[in-house]
């Protein structure tokens, strides 16, 4: 149990010391911090003209707007980024031999699978957090503009005491954060599978996310090829239908949708909801599904560099 | 877990990567608190033998024992007391030395920072301690490999090409290096290498093998005794000839006979040096020097395998 933490914590050192991730994340999440700002800015300068209604109404939507801008963003930017953290961990290891090094100590190749696995989920929750943080500093300055601190002309903040205009509530941006999490750790469970077959982090993602690709469009053809054929062709269409049961990415597609995100932050959906329950119960039944499969494919793997 | 007294056995190991067999029916055993060598032209299989030990490609059961552990099912078992050096260790590039085997050290038992400073001091960097891995030359990269080969007190130390990528004072300090610890931590050692001559300075056990099969193996001085000595016979170039006629009318003591600068080189008959002088005195011949040749593993390792590979391809021609 001991050995298991040490390389839990040797893992987690090294994505940690991979400065250029915090770097790529840091930028992802305060662009949209900054845009917050410069229209706070804008805001408290011309509300003395008179317009406030209008500003108050055009501010309130602009930050709902930025907010799921930025989360969904987040959300479709992160793979991409995720691909990158697992092939530096897995590929590139086994280009650099670093994966040899681990391999020749006495620990078994389930323990060093699971160790990397855990070290990457951490560095996943602490990409969120710290994505959650700098939302909520969204949240804080969509506050200021409403609270009765002189910014907010008079005629309007009994108004913004309304619940019913409340702009994001933390208990909304809390679940997307959660959301986002799990369709986050199907992908990671992909991508360690997908690891296994290359030494090179930039290939392995190119290759995986085009996989990724193909998978979500086999999905859409397949609905296409339904409507087309369903009279003439039902073996086909049948087949079809069954095959894209396993295109996994649709809920990706069906959890981070524009539309769900906004129900979510009108309250209008929560994470027990049908719509949401549903596709996260099949994301985490997708992450058992290639954690057991990139274990079983790491343990028979052949290392040779 | 077997009670033997072997630190390697391997019985009857096969492996093939696809339809190309690398490794056919090898079988050796290495003595316990021996310095054994690995040695095979390249592509003999050694690397594979190396890494279906240590659990880099699997290993089929029952085949290998470690130190009396059989593979693949006490595996952790016998890393536990095993140190290896694969080639070209790479350790992590923004670590310093001490950081790496520290981390590295840490999924073995506990290892005190003491033991650390000791085996960076014992393989002669101690000066970049806290240097960044990334910026250590080859040669500091494989002896970094061997102190943490050698962190946790290994009953055997296996290295694959240890002083590859070293030059000359490096290997002669590596050899040093492995002579003590064998002596001072009491450790069997196996090597794979290329380099003959300093496996012959070193080891006092080899295994040859070739095309995946078995040549010998056996300790050194075994191996290169045979029923043929060699010598030099030095002589005056205007007898040159004459003694050539002479050591070619001995059939029974002289079995080769070659011109060198200054006299020829003779393989002989054991224990006819003396016989063969007398004769060439009595003809009249001045032996200006009698030198003993010592045989060099080189040339056994060569010899070896040669006769080893004309086996193979007959057995392939003639399948019956």
């Amino acid at each position: 149990m001991k050995r298991i933490m040490n390389l839990i914590l040797f893992e987690l050192k090294k994505i940690l010391n991979n400065k250029k991730a915090f770097l790529f994340l840091l930028v992802l999440n305060i662009t949209p911090i900054i845009t917050s700002l410069i229209l706070l800015v804008v805001y408290i300068s011309f509300r003395g003209f008179g317009f406030g209604d209008i500003q108050f109404a055009g501010v309130k939507k602009t930050i709902q707007y930025m907010f799921t801008g930025h989360f969904t963003l987040f959300s479709y930017i992160a793979p991409f980024f995720l691909a990158l953290i697992v092939g530096d961990s897995f590929s590139t290891e086994f280009g650099k031999g670093y994966m040899k090094m681990l391999l020749v100590t006495p620990v078994k190749r389930w323990q060093v699978i699971t160790a990397k696995t855990l070290s990457i989920i951490t560095f996943l929750v602490i990409a969120v957090a710290l994505g959650g943080i700098i939302l909520q500093s969204d949240l804080l300055i969509a506050k200021a503009i409403t609270q009765p601190s002189g910014f907010l002309p008079g005629s309007l903040q009994s108004k913004a005491m309304d619940s019913s205009i409340a702009m994001v509530t933390a208990s909304s941006a809390s679940q997307l954060l959660v959301i986002t999490f799990i369709a986050n750790l199907m992908l990671i469970g992909f991508f360690i599978m997908f690891s296994m077959f290359f030494e090179s982090a930039i290939l392995m993602s190119f290759c995986s996310l085009s996989a990724i690709m193909a998978v979500h469009v086999f999905y859409w053809s397949s609905d296409i090829i339904k409507a087309l054929f369903d009279d003439i062709a039902k073996t086909l269409v049948a087949n079809f239908e069954f095959l894209s049961q396993f295109c996994f990415t649709r809920h990706f597609t069906n959890l981070l949708s524009v539309d769900i995100i906004q129900d979510i932050l009108d309250g209008k959906l929560n994470i027990m909801s049908d719509k949401i329950y549903n596709p996260l119960g099949q994301c985490l039944l997708w992450s058992l599904v290639f954690y057991v499969i990139a274990t079983i494919i790491f343990s028979r793997k052949q290392i040779l560099h | 877990m077997s009670n033997n007294n072997s630190a390697i056995k391997v019985t009857a190991l096969s492996k093939s990567f696809g339809k190309n067999k690398i490794l056919d029916n090898l079988n050796f055993t290495v003595p316990i608190n021996a310095i054994a060598g690995f040695l095979g032209p390249n592509g003999a299989g050694k690397t594979t033998t190396l890494r279906m030990m240590l659990g880099l490609l699997p290993a089929p059961k029952d085949k290998i024992e470690l130190l009396g552990y059989s593979l693949p099912r006490y595996r952790t078992n016998a890393l536990e007391k095993i140190g290896a050096v694969v080639e070209n260790p790479s350790f992590i590039d923004t670590m310093t030395a001490f950081e790496n085997l520290r981390w590295f050290g840490s999924l073995y038992k506990p290892v005190e920072d003491r033991r650390i400073y000791e085996v960076i001091e014992m393989v002669g960097l101690k000066e970049a301690t806290y240097q960044k891995f990334g910026t250590f030359s080859s040669g500091m990269k494989q002896r970094l490999g061997v102190a943490f080969g050698l962190l946790h007190k290994p009953e055997l130390l296996i290295l694959d090409e240890p002083t590859s990528g070293m030059d000359p004072a490096g290997r002669v300090q590596m050899r040093d290096i492995l002579l003590d610890i064998h002596k001072n931590e009491k450790a069997s050692i196996f090597l794979s290498s290329h380099l003959l001559d300093e496996v012959q300075k070193l080891c006092n056990y080899v295994v040859i093998i070739n095309k995946g099969q078995m040549v010998t193996e056996g300790y050194v001085e075994d191996i290169l005794a045979s029923n043929e000595e060699r010598y030099e016979i030095r002589v005056e170039d205007d007898v040159k000839e004459r003694t050539k006629g002479v050591l070619e009318v001995l059939p029974n003591l002289v079995k080769s006979v070659n011109f060198s600068p200054r006299g020829f080189i003779v393989d002989i008959e054991k224990n006819s040096s003396a016989l063969i002088n007398e004769v060439l005195v009595k003809a009249g011949i001045m032996v200006q020097a009698l030198i003993p040749l010592e045989s060099s593993l080189e040339e056994t390792f060569i010899k070896l395998t040669e006769k080893n590979a004309n086996i193979i391809s007959s057995k392939i021609n003639n399948p019956n």
